[in-house]
C-alpha cells in the first residue's frame, strides 16, 4: 500500500466529515483543512479537559496517567504548557543541534558500514532514543532503557501494554531527581512552582508520559517514511544536493505527507452540531491531520512529494493552542538526516518493506512500516 | 539599502541596515528575540508573528489567505498581524519598525 496514497478522497468530496467508528464509538472525523482549523480553535466546544480520551482509539487501558499539558484546556494549559516549553526549545540552541547531527553522523556511518539495516530497530529507534536524552537533558545512558521499550511504547505488535512499566520508570526517574537534582527534566518538574504548589506526581507522570509516548512512533515512522521515500525517488536526493537551500521546505512537505499520526480526539461539553452530525454530550469528534493535509483546495497535486512547495500550511504539528511542544525536535532531527542523506549517498536501496497498515471500519491507511531494509549507497567521490 | 527595526517584547530594539530576505530570515539572521520561524517560512507555523504599524499596512500589505488562516488562530492576532517570513524587504519598506507579537 503506497504511503503517498490518500483514503480519504472520495470522502472529502462529499462531506467535510466522515461519520465513522472506532472500537464501537461513533466519531464524526474533520477531512477539509479549513474545517479542521476552526474546530481546533474552538477548544471550549471541542475541549481537550478529558483525560486519557483525547487519543483515538483511547488510552483508557494502557496508561493511568492523564497527559500534561496536552489532556487539559485553557486558562490551565497556559500554565501547565509555559512549564515544560523551556525544555521543548533546546533543540533550537546550537549545541543541542549539534549533537543531533553528530548522532546522525555517526548513526548513517554504522549504518552504512553494516552494508544493510533494518531501519526501525537499527537507526530510527536509536536516533529517536538519544535525541530525547538531548531534549530532557539526562544522561545518554537512559536511551538505552528507552531503546528495549520498542516503536510505541504503549503496544508493540503483540498488543502488550507496556504503559505500566513506563510510568514505573518515570516515578523512579522523579524520584532519584529529587535526591540528586540536575538541571534534566525530571529534576525541573520536581522543583517548579504550579499555582503556587509543586507538581503532584501524577502531574509530573503525565509530562513525562507526553514526552516519552507523543514523540515516540511519530519520530521514528517518519524517519522510516523519509528514507523509503529516498529509496524510490534517488532524484530527490541529487535535487536536495543541487538545492540545499530546499532542505526546510523539502522536511515540511515530508511533515504533511508522512504524518503518522491519523488524528487527535475532541470532547464536546454539550450536545453539538458538528456539519450535520449531532455530537452527543461527552461524545467525541476527530481532527483529521492527516486528510486535511491532503485538502486538494489547499495543496496543489496534494499527494505528491514537492521538495520546494511553498506556501505549505499543513498541520502535521497540530494547530491552535494544542499544537505539537516536539515540533522543534522533530525539525531539528529531519532537517538534519535529509541533509546527511543528501551530502552521503547516492541512493537508498530498499530491500524488503513490510507497511505498518492502520485497518479502521472506512478507511485503511499506510503510516509507516513495521519493517524496512535498505541498504546505503555511497556517493562516489 | 533597506533598513528595518524590530521591537522584542521586553522593548529591546535590534536595527537591520542593508536588510535583505524576508522578515522572518532577517530576524533569524539578527538573533531577534521571540522569533523562531520554526517551519522555515512555508506559512505552517506562528512563530514568526509580527505586528506591521497601521501606516505601513499600506505598503507591507495584509496577510493572503493562507496566512490568515494560520494566524486566526493565534490568541495575540490582531488586525496588525502578520507573518514575518511573508513579507519581502524591500526598498519600498525602508525604515519599517516591526513589533514582535508576544507568544506563551
Amino acid at each position: 500500500m503506497d504511503s503517498l496514497q490518500d483514503p480519504f478522497a472520495e470522502a472529502r468530496k462529499k462531506c467535510p466529515v466522515l461519520v465513522t467508528e472506532f472500537q464501537g464509538e461513533t466519531i464524526p472525523m474533520v477531512l477539509r483543512l479549513p474545517e479542521l482549523r476552526e474546530a481546533a480553535k474552538d477548544w471550549q466546544t471541542f475541549s481537550s479537559n478529558a483525560p486519557r480520551r483525547v487519543p483515538i482509539p483511547s488510552e483508557e487501558t494502557v496508561r493511568s496517567v492523564r497527559q500534561y499539558p496536552i489532556e487539559t484546556n485553557p486558562p490551565e494549559h497556559t500554565e501547565y504548557r509555559r512549564i515544560v516549553e523551556p525544555f521543548f526549545r533546546r533543540p533550537l540552541l546550537p549545541e543541542v543541534k549539534a549533537k543531533i547531527d553528530a548522532l546522525l553522523e555517526h548513526l548513517l556511518d554504522v549504518a552504512a558500514g553494516q552494508g544493510t539495516i533494518e531501519v526501525i530497530q537499527g537507526f530510527a529507534i536509536p536516533l529517536q532514543s538519544y535525541a530525547l536524552t538531548y531534549l530532557m537533558d539526562v544522561d545518554e545512558k537512559e536511551a538505552e532503557t528507552w531503546i528495549s521499550w520498542g516503536t510505541h511504547v504503549f503496544k508493540q505488535g503483540d498488543g502488550e501494554s507496556k504503559g505500566a512499566f513506563m510510568e514505573q520508570y518515570c516515578k523512579e526517574m522523579f524520584e532519584a531527581a529529587e535526591k540528586a537534582p540536575g538541571n534534566d527534566f525530571f529534576s525541573a518538574l520536581n522543583q517548579v512552582d504550579y499555582q503556587g504548589r509543586k507538581l503532584t506526581m501524577e502531574e509530573k507522570l503525565g509530562y513525562a508520559n507526553l514526552a516519552f509516548a507523543g514523540g515516540r512512533d511519530t519520530i521514528i515512522q517518519t524517519v522510516a517514511s523519509i528514507i523509503a521515500w529516498f529509496g524510490e525517488h534517488p532524484e530527490g536526493l541529487e535535487f536536495l544536493r543541487k538545492n540545499p537551500g530546499s532542505i526546510n521546505t523539502a522536511c515540511e512537505e515530508f511533515f504533511r505527507l508522512f504524518i503518522p499520526l491519523t488524528h487527535i480526539g475532541r470532547v464536546c461539553p454539550a450536545t453539538t452540531d458538528f456539519h450535520g452530525f449531532q455530537v452527543p454530550p461527552e461524545g467525541r469528534v476527530s481532527l483529521g491531520w492527516f486528510a486535511a493535509n491532503r485538502d486538494p483546495d489547499v495543496f496543489e497535486n496534494p499527494n505528491e512529494a514537492k521538495l520546494d512547495r511553498k506556501p505549505n500550511p499543513h498541520v502535521a504539528f497540530g494547530f491552535g493552542i494544542h499544537n505539537c511542544l516536539g515540533a522543534h525536535h522533530a525539525r531539528a532531527i529531519m532537517r538534519g538526516l535529509v541533509t546527511k542523506l543528501a551530502q552521503k549517498f547516492h541512493s537508498v536501496r530498499i530491500l524488503s518493506q513490510e507497511p505498518h497498515v492502520e485497518v479502521e471500519k472506512d478507511y485503511r491507511r499506510s503510516s509507516g512500516y513495521q519493517k524496512l531494509e535498505v541498504s546505503f549507497v555511497p556517493l562516489q567521490v | 539599502m533597506a533598513k528595518v527595526t524590530y521591537i522584542t517584547k521586553d522593548g529591546g530594539r535590534t536595527e537591520v541596515d542593508n536588510a535583505e530576505g524576508n522578515l522572518m530570515e532577517i530576524a533569524l539572521e539578527n538573533a531577534v528575540d521571540g522569533i523562531d520561524g520554526s517551519c522555515g517560512g512555508v506559512c505552517s507555523c506562528q512563530t514568526c508573528h509580527l505586528y506591521i504599524p497601521e501606516e505601513w499596512i499600506g505598503k507591507t500589505g495584509k496577510a493572503g489567505d493562507d496566512e490568515e488562516a494560520v494566524l486566526s488562530s493565534n490568541e495575540f492576532y490582531t488586525s496588525r498581524s502578520r507573518l514575518g517570513c511573508q513579507i519581502q524587504m524591500s526598498e519600498k519598506l525602508d525604515g519599517l519598525v516591526v513589533e514582535v507579537a508576544p507568544s506563551y
